[in-house]
């Protein structure tokens, strides 16, 4: 197994400089003006503004080829370049943005897989019952409802109508504390971090700030994991192994437990982390709608202003998470189900 | 059932986190929330270009002068003492001496006390590093006459250009910090700039609300690794990338509030009453800038108290002013117009896509189209002036007179701009190209930038008119990205193209040389055949404009400009701009000045929260 690991690990560095070369051509397409866009964004700020210069000052005329060698040696000096549309090094936007992206998918997973494998189980137990019905249309709709209109909504309700679930992080003076040099960062996640330091306003303040978001996340994803759970569990109420144990004359709720659901995770875990793995690439939708500045915020404006500093960065960082989490859903397989042997 | 235990546990962290919600909701009368779009560029004075950076800027830092409250020429003093006039001898009769006492006492945030050696470091070390693109050459321009420091190298070592300062050789490099030290000079607890020639809106450039004119510490600067104040060193300061200079994301000014932390990652700036501020303490105690993008956040905001203050556009003013409690002000004058700008000299190999045939022959535009003062005129009347500032505009701007904004003053308002009339736009358009064009019609593409909707609807305001007076007129509108847009800007490609221009200085000069000198910010764009008009026709009185000191012999020039500008018909300018605020009620003295890049001054409001 520990071949297994290694071998895969080795691959990364090898994945990694495929994405960088594939950016670093799909950018050579541009011209020197073009990339200057990231420098000016608007036709106001023109004023003045010589774009030779820019374009001079910053060697955007040089081949591709030259700005990825270049890039490249600065990388390996552990340099990622300057991110202008985030206004901060890439390394250093990545470091405060990723938390935030990693506190809400830890918050949104378990609802989202709990939830939608309970209710997969519940449609499969009763199978074309009213009940499972109900629980797939109201899946469906979560899943077609456009996530920027759902999170508008629960929005204008919880936070316009109640003032309850506030959009951003924190709130201004839980800002005010988590700010102040008394304080420590440990994860960059607020709610750890806070009790960390024993601020349990602040980590309510945070929870509070979460709470929106983790119910539009899990209304969207429900019926991914429901239907896969469902289809799954009523594949494994036809397996044989399963007619033995009702024939043993085990109780329902025991061959569902035992014998049912387990074998029926195995898909499930599969696209659960694909799915943790969508997220931590940043929920760019979600992280609009709820001014949450996370790791997709910061790639979806990047990529806009073709900011491709701060878009190979991400990208670099992301395919590191691909490949890491794709090794830890191939352990799990063998945790799941001890046919899988990793060799 | 696990079902069950996990509906209990969703409940329980739903109620947990609604316990709180009592007490973060209080609206706080020590701390403003001022929520905006679009963060800032750089927060060092000798960089920002832009209102967002000077918004923050504005609220660390004095600068010599500061407009009376609400007024864009009405001067009180701030660091220096007193205002300099002709009359009170502190500028000389020639205008080309201006003499600053500076205050005595002043604190900066780190406790150290400002000295006119301060002073004197903050426009030297601008102009030494002055960076590609910035602002400095508005003290360049008055100083010496030049627009930026690699000029001025030029005329001190006798050099046509330029292209790698650093490697010039150290003596001419010396030559140029001497011209430079010489120009900006500390004489007892004076400050003391010698200008190239008269230069009347000087004061205008220095005064507060202008981010290059705020005052920095030397002592501070020179200890966190900005240029040192010695003669040999400042070629490694110059022209750096803005992440690298001392003041990037930080503050350190005499100004009512000290800068707490610009959170780049959480998208605001935090800012703490310097209690030691030299007019007094503010009366707020902390202030937020947020940066939301999405107007709805922006809006509940508001709605919920959270937010003191939003920024929002035009068409969403009908929204907030239903909120109870918000306070809306509207059709406030800024200092910002609009045009759409001719190309005189198109070019037409590899731009067929724009361009279509290239000759006149119904197929396309020739090159010289826009040359042709007929078709300028004519495209000036075919526009609908009302349509655009009422359906589009929202109300929120007014018809303007020329380049020159209705504000500000030598604005001749007596003088009006073309207005809308397609009987006169079809005969200007029979006159074109010996009437040739009239026959045979034409073909455009008018591009502009996606996301840009007001100027897509302008656009094809142009479009629906022109086409309608002939048949055999025919106008394209066609979106492009931003990066594209520039690149066919860049390389003189659109025929025309929309551009705005935000004052830098409230002055008649700010806005007469961007759209009518041949050395003016857009004329590059704008084709060699227009930089030939301007020789002829502008550059003289522009120079003449700014170098008369009697504001009634000024008025005439400007008076002169603007006939000229109509007569040739320039540009289309359509709107004067206007702007908005809107903020909770408890929000109390705020006072619009169009020369702030600031929204609002955190030392002169406060709030009251019963």
């Amino acid at each position: 197994m520990l071949t297994y690991i290694a071998r895969r690990l080795l691959f990364l560095p090898l994945v990694l400089l495929g994405v960088t070369v594939f950016i670093f051509v799909a950018m050579s397409f541009l011209s020197p003006y073009q990339l200057v866009s990231s420098y000016i964004k608007s036709p106001e700020e023109l004023k003045n503004q010589s774009l030779d210069d820019l374009v001079k000052k910053y060697r955007l005329d040089d081949p591709a080829y030259v700005k990825y060698f270049r890039w490249l040696g600065n990388v390996l000096r552990g340099n990622l370049g300057y991110s202008r549309s985030a206004n901060m090094y890439v390394a250093e936007a990545i470091k405060a943005r990723f938390p935030a992206t990693l506190e809400l998918t830890l918050f949104a997973i378990i609802p989202v897989v709990l939830g939608g494998i309970w209710l997969g189980s519940l449609a499969a137990m009763h199978h074309n019952k009213p009940i499972d019905h109900v629980t797939r249309v109201f899946a469906i709709i979560g899943w077609s409802l456009p996530s920027f209109v759902f999170g508008i909504v629960l929005l204008m309700y919880f936070y316009g109508v109640l003032g309850w679930f506030p959009p951003g992080r924190l709130s201004t003076w839980a800002d005010q504390i988590v700010l102040s040099s008394s304080f420590v960062r440990y994860t960059g996640m607020n709610t750890v971090d806070a009790i960390l330091n024993g601020e349990w306003r602040v980590f309510w303040d945070a929870v509070r700030h979460l709470v929106a978001p983790t119910i539009s996340l899990s209304y969207l994803w429900w019926a991914f994991i429901l239907r896969i759970t469902r289809s799954s569990m009523l594949d494994v109420f036809n397996k044989d192994y399963v007619r033995t144990a009702r024939a043993k004359g085990l109780a329902e709720n025991l061959v569902i437990r035992r014998h049912v659901r387990r074998n029926a995770l195995i898909p499930v875990a599969t696209v659960a982390g694909l799915m943790v793995l969508g997220m931590l690439g940043g929920l760019t939708i979600t992280e609009t709608v709820f001014d949450y500045k996370g790791l997709g915020l910061l790639t979806a404006t990047a990529a806009q202003q073709l900011d491709y500093t701060c878009v190979v960065g991400t990208t670099l960082f992301y395919g590191l998470i691909l490949v890491v989490i794709n090794l830890v859903v191939d352990i799990m397989y063998a945790i799941i189900d001890p046919r899988v042997r990793l060799e | 059932m696990k079902g069950r235990h996990l509906v209990a546990i969703i409940a329980a962290v739903m109620v947990l986190a609604l316990g709180p919600a009592g007490f973060a909701q209080t609206t706080n009368p020590d701390t403003f929330v001022f929520v905006a779009f679009g963060e800032p560029d750089s927060l060092d004075p000798a960089y920002a270009y832009d209102t967002a950076s000077g918004e923050v800027i504005h609220q660390c830092y004095d600068n010599l002068v500061a407009y009376e409250k609400g007024s864009v020429e009405r001067m009180v003093p701030a660091l220096a003492t007193k205002v300099p006039t002709v009359a009170n001898g502190l500028i000389s009769k020639d205008g080309r001496t201006v003499k600053f006492p500076i205050r005595t006492g002043v604190k900066f945030h780190d406790g150290s006390v400002l000295t006119p050696e301060d002073v004197e470091y903050t426009f030297e070390r601008a102009m030494l590093s002055d960076p590609a693109g910035g602002p400095v050459w508005m003290f360049f321009e008055p100083l010496f006459g030049v627009q930026t420091l690699k000029d001025l190298a030029c005329k001190v070592a006798g050099l046509d250009k330029i292209d790698d300062m650093t490697k010039l050789d150290p003596a001419v490099l010396r030559k140029v910090y001497d011209a430079v030290d010489k120009s900006v000079e500390v004489e007892g607890g004076n400050v003391v700039f010698h200008l190239a020639s008269s230069y009347p809106p000087f004061l205008q450039i220095l005064a507060k609300g202008a981010s290059w004119g705020a005052i920095l510490s030397k002592k501070w600067m020179t200890t966190h690794g900005a240029w040192d104040g010695k003669p040999d060193t400042w070629i490694k300061w110059y022209d750096p990338p803005k992440e690298e200079m001392a003041l990037y994301d930080v503050a350190m000014g005499t100004g009512p509030f000290k800068l707490t932390k610009w959170d780049k990652s959480g998208g605001q700036i935090i800012f703490e009453r310097f209690d030691g501020y030299w007019r007094g303490p503010a009366k707020l105690k902390t202030a937020f800038i947020k940066y939301i993008d999405e107007y709805n956040t922006r809006k509940l905001m508001l709605q919920t108290g959270e937010a003191d203050a939003i920024m929002i556009s035009p068409m969403y003013l009908d929204q907030v002013k239903a909120i109870p409690g918000a306070v809306v002000q509207e059709h406030l004058p800024a200092i910002t117009n609009t045009a759409l700008l001719f190309n005189y000299t198109i070019p037409v190999k590899g731009n067929e896509d724009i361009v279509g045939s290239g000759k006149l022959d119904g197929k396309g535009v020739p090159s010289n189209f826009f040359n042709d003062v007929h078709v300028r005129r004519a495209f000036n009347y075919a526009f609908d002036y009302d349509a655009y500032i009422n359906e589009v505009a929202l109300g929120q701007g007014s018809k303007p007179h020329g380049p020159i904004p209705a504000i500000l003053p030598y604005c001749d308002k007596s003088q009006e701009w073309y207005g809308h009339d397609l009987k006169k736009a079809a005969d200007e358009f029979k006159a074109a190209f010996g009437g040739e064009l009239w026959k045979k019609g034409f073909q455009l593409s008018i591009l502009y930038n996606t996301g840009n909707d007001n100027r897509k609807t302008a656009a094809e305001i142009l479009e629906a008119n022109i086409e309608r007076i002939n048949p055999k007129f025919k106008i394209e509108v066609q979106g492009v990205q931003w990066a594209t847009y520039l690149d066919k800007l860049r390389a003189s490609a659109l025929p025309v193209f929309f551009m705005g221009w935000h004052m830098d200085f409230p002055d008649a000069h700010n806005f007469v040389f961007p759209y009518m000198h041949s050395a003016g910010a857009f004329a590059g764009y704008c084709g060699a055949d227009m930089i030939k008009l301007a020789k002829q026709e502008f550059d003289d009185l522009i120079a003449k404009g700014i170098s008369t000191t009697d504001p009634a012999a000024r008025a005439k020039v400007y008076e002169a400009l603007q006939k000229k500008a109509y007569a040739q018909a320039i540009a289309l300018f359509y709107v004067d701009a206007q702007d908005q605020r809107v903020y909770r009620d408890w929000v109390k003295g705020y006072v619009f000045n169009p020369a702030y890049s600031a929204n609002y001054d955190f030392y002169e409001v406060w709030k009251e929260v019963k």
